[in-house]
């Protein structure tokens, strides 16, 4: 079986730091990190690898070079070998810029199934999965929490949806998008931390990938940053003081009687 | 000697004149009382309510209130976040709480001098945050980092996880302004690091857990900020396998590490309960060692772990797993990080031992405490720092015995542990400070060195109003 796994780098840090004037994340190499959806990816990946013979897993990222730690990353926690798609052109690509671009490495390679994050932490659209699949022209299935059977030509997972979950089978290949809940990623060992130091990451060019031009990086994305800002929140409060609980329930139903949220 | 006045309402009406703001002073109004009458020490039992608690903003607000209450004869009690281990900040003779959170300032972060000057109110965690904007770096780091205020970390010197690589808080204080009991203000220390110039009165404050006098400014040291960190999780076979490795760790490598932490097998069942979380290999071992490296760039960082990687695993470690980056070591220290969060889920009042003994005889130690286990039938999960040798028993109460039998019971049982490290060349506490619940502890496994000191205490606060009751 071949599996691919996307992966992205994403800043590790809760606190993102957005340039006003130019409406672009402020990065910094050393705060970068796999992002932490697509760990569940990866180690579903290689649970799957674990349990069935002659699989072979590829981590495939789209970004600047130093996306190869987080490719190696993946390498650590059990992913075979890693493809790394980086070229100034491919710079400022959004969603549809970045899929198309990933479809063009992956259209006629052999694979049965492709996973994916169901998003990443830093640009939260959760878009560039399924639209790899719909350029791939495969089924997709989004937020998958469980895989519960693989034959040579099916899958059957579930996956959550609002209020409960869902029971869906497919046929291969097909991409998935999953769910935290779906595994606990594992931690690497130090044997495999330094096989993957010592692997060599695939790094394909535009030279090589040959995508058109006005499909690739800024001119192929369609989506405009209009404008970034920090949310202000403001909040008026007002203080009433009151000597007894039970004038402050009155105060309170009082208010919400006239907010018109009780009759 | 301990017959104190009461708090007035002349007396309240003098304070109120001092802070010039009433909702700055608690007073006759028992629901709020009660948030400043316990520690996080073990149970309600310890409890006792303070008459007025004041929330001063200024030095001279302190000054003038621990006069009166000198002339008084009111007993002080400082507190900062109530997050102590060891009952310093419970009022056990009623008086004034003097509570430090309204004195929350960065007065200072000086990059010229590395020096950052701050309030005692300012959270521990705040203050690393907003150092490490600057690229600077806050060594002192209690496990209780992100409520402790920093007042209270250099009242009870307290440690915490990075201590093999940094020493305690007390190695990074440079300064002190403290209130005296008389309400005298002097300084002790400032912005420099060196200092011959007569008696180290600095390092008397450190550690006297409000005793002789109340902090209203603090000098910290600061560092460059470490580039890259690596966590290592390390399972071993049992806690003697583990402890053997921590000198090799250094001598084999030859790079210190800026934390060792242990985990025991007991502690690792209820924090995995607790966090729904499981450790690799959690059923087969007994022990595991979470080990920090800190290092400039990511080539060193690699280097490092995978020296250090191969010299465990040479000295019998089960397998190596390694966090470089932010989600993996968040993994690696939840377990760690919430070890007495997960016992309270069990037992609301568990109180934690503090005992610390010369690193090699840890084994020696755990095994005394698996006796003591045994003997009471009273469970005992142990974490600590395999660094310093600095561990916590911390006894959970069965659930036949009542909380009055269960505070005798377990300060029995943390006695025992404790008197047997300061037997080991240890000593009773190695990071919590003694507060009111260890000074008999104290007395008994420091007799001539507890008489010298009570002998200061009675020279800086002949009328015994400063935090009384704790330490003797």
């Amino acid at each position: 079986m071949n599996i691919a796994v996307l992966v992205k780098q994403v800043p590790s840090t809760d606190n993102v730091k957005i340039d006003e004037n130019t409406g672009t994340m402020i990065r910094s190499e050393l705060e970068s990190e796999m992002n932490p959806l697509d760990m569940y990816a990866v180690e579903e990946a290689v649970r799957i690898k674990e349990r069935s013979s002659n699989t072979k897993i590829t981590v495939i990222s789209m970004g600047p070079l130093s996306a190869e730690y987080a490719i190696k990353e993946a390498i650590s926690m059990g992913c075979d070998e890693g493809v790394l798609l980086t070229d100034r052109k491919y710079a400022g690509a959004d969603t549809l810029a970045t899929a198309y671009t990933l479809t063009q490495f992956l259209k006629g390679k052999e694979l049965d199934l492709i996973f994916a994050g169901e998003r990443a932490t830093d640009g939260e659209t959760g878009q560039v999965g399924p639209m790899v699949a719909t350029l791939l022209e495969i089924p997709v299935l989004t937020y998958v929490n469980k895989i519960i059977e693989i034959t040579k030509d099916d899958i059957t997972v579930q996956r959550a949806i609002e209020g409960g979950n869902e029971i869906i089978r497919t046929t291969l290949p097909v991409l998935i998008t999953v769910v935290k809940e779906i595994n606990e990623p594992r931690l690497p060992n130090l044997e495999n931390k330094l096989r993957a130091k010592k692997s060599k990451i695939d790094i394909i060019t535009n030279e090589d990938l040959k995508v058109e031009e006005d499909k690739i990086g800024l001119k192929g994305s369609p989506t405009r940053v209009v404008k970034v800002f920090y949310p202000k929140i403001s909040r008026q409060g007002e203080k009433i003081a009151v000597k007894t609980p039970q004038e402050a329930v009155a105060k309170i139903n009082d208010f919400i009687k006239e907010k018109g949220v009780i009759s | 000697m301990n017959e104190y006045n009461k708090v007035t309402p002349k007396i309240v009406e003098e304070i109120k004149k001092i802070v010039k703001n009433e909702n700055l002073i608690i007073y006759q109004d028992e629901e709020n009382l009660k948030s400043y009458s316990n520690d996080e020490s073990g149970g309600e039992y310890y409890a006792h309510m303070p008459d007025l608690v004041v929330k001063p903003e200024t030095k001279e607000q302190i000054s003038e209130i621990v006069k009166l209450c000198n002339e008084e004869h009111i007993p002080i009690t400082p507190r900062g976040a109530g997050s102590g281990l060891a009952g310093a900040n419970i009022p056990i003779y009623g008086g004034i709480v003097i509570s430090l959170e309204r004195m929350n300032n960065i007065i200072e972060i000086d990059t010229k001098n590395l020096v950052a000057v701050v309030e005692p109110g300012v959270v521990t965690n705040d203050l690393c945050r907003i150092v490490s904007e600057k690229g600077l770096y806050y060594a002192g780091y209690p496990m209780s980092v992100e409520t402790s205020f920093i007042g209270g970390n250099v009242a009870t010197n307290a440690g915490g996880s990075k201590v093999i690589k940094y020493g305690n808080t007390g190695h990074h204080i440079l300064g002190l302004e403290v209130v005296m009991p008389d309400g005298e203000i002097i300084e002790c220390g400032g912005k420099r690091r060196k200092d011959s110039s007569g008696y180290n009165l600095l390092h008397l404050f450190i550690g006297s857990e409000g005793t002789l006098g109340i902090f209203t400014k603090i000098y910290v040291n600061l560092i460059p900020q470490p580039g890259k960190v690596v966590d290592l999780l390390v399972p071993f076979k049992n806690i003697e396998k583990a402890i053997e490795n921590v000198a090799p760790l250094m001598t084999e490598t030859k790079v210190l590490p800026s934390a060792i932490e242990f985990i025991d097998k007991e502690s690792i069942e209820y924090t995995s309960k607790y966090t729904g979380m499981k450790l690799p290999y959690q059923d087969e071992v007994e022990s595991y060692l979470i080990i920090q490296y800190e290092g400039n760039n990511i080539r060193e960082i690699e280097d490092i772990y995978e020296k250090s990687g191969v010299t465990l695993q040479k000295n019998g470690a089960k397998d190596v797993f390694i966090a470089d980056n932010r989600t993996n070591s968040e993994k690696i220290w939840r377990m760690r990080r919430n070890w007495l969060e997960s016992l309270k889920a069990i037992d609301p009042y568990v109180p934690t031992g503090d005992v610390v003994v010369p690193t090699s005889k840890i084994p020696e130690i755990m095994a005394y405490i698996n006796e003591v286990s045994k003997e009471y039938k009273v469970d005992i999960p142990v974490a600590g720092h395999a660094g310093d040798g600095n561990l916590h028993p911390a006894p959970l109460k069965p659930s036949k015995v009542s909380p009055e039998e269960w505070k005798e019971l377990s300060e029995e049982i943390l006695g025992k542990i404790a008197i047997k490290a300061a037997e080991m060349g240890g000593a009773i506490s190695g990071e919590h400070g003694i507060g009111f619940i260890k000074k008999e502890l104290l007395k008994q496994t420091k007799e001539k060195e507890y008489a010298r000191m009570k002998e200061i205490k009675k020279i800086l606060d002949p009328n015994n109003i400063m935090n009384p009751g704790k330490l003797f």
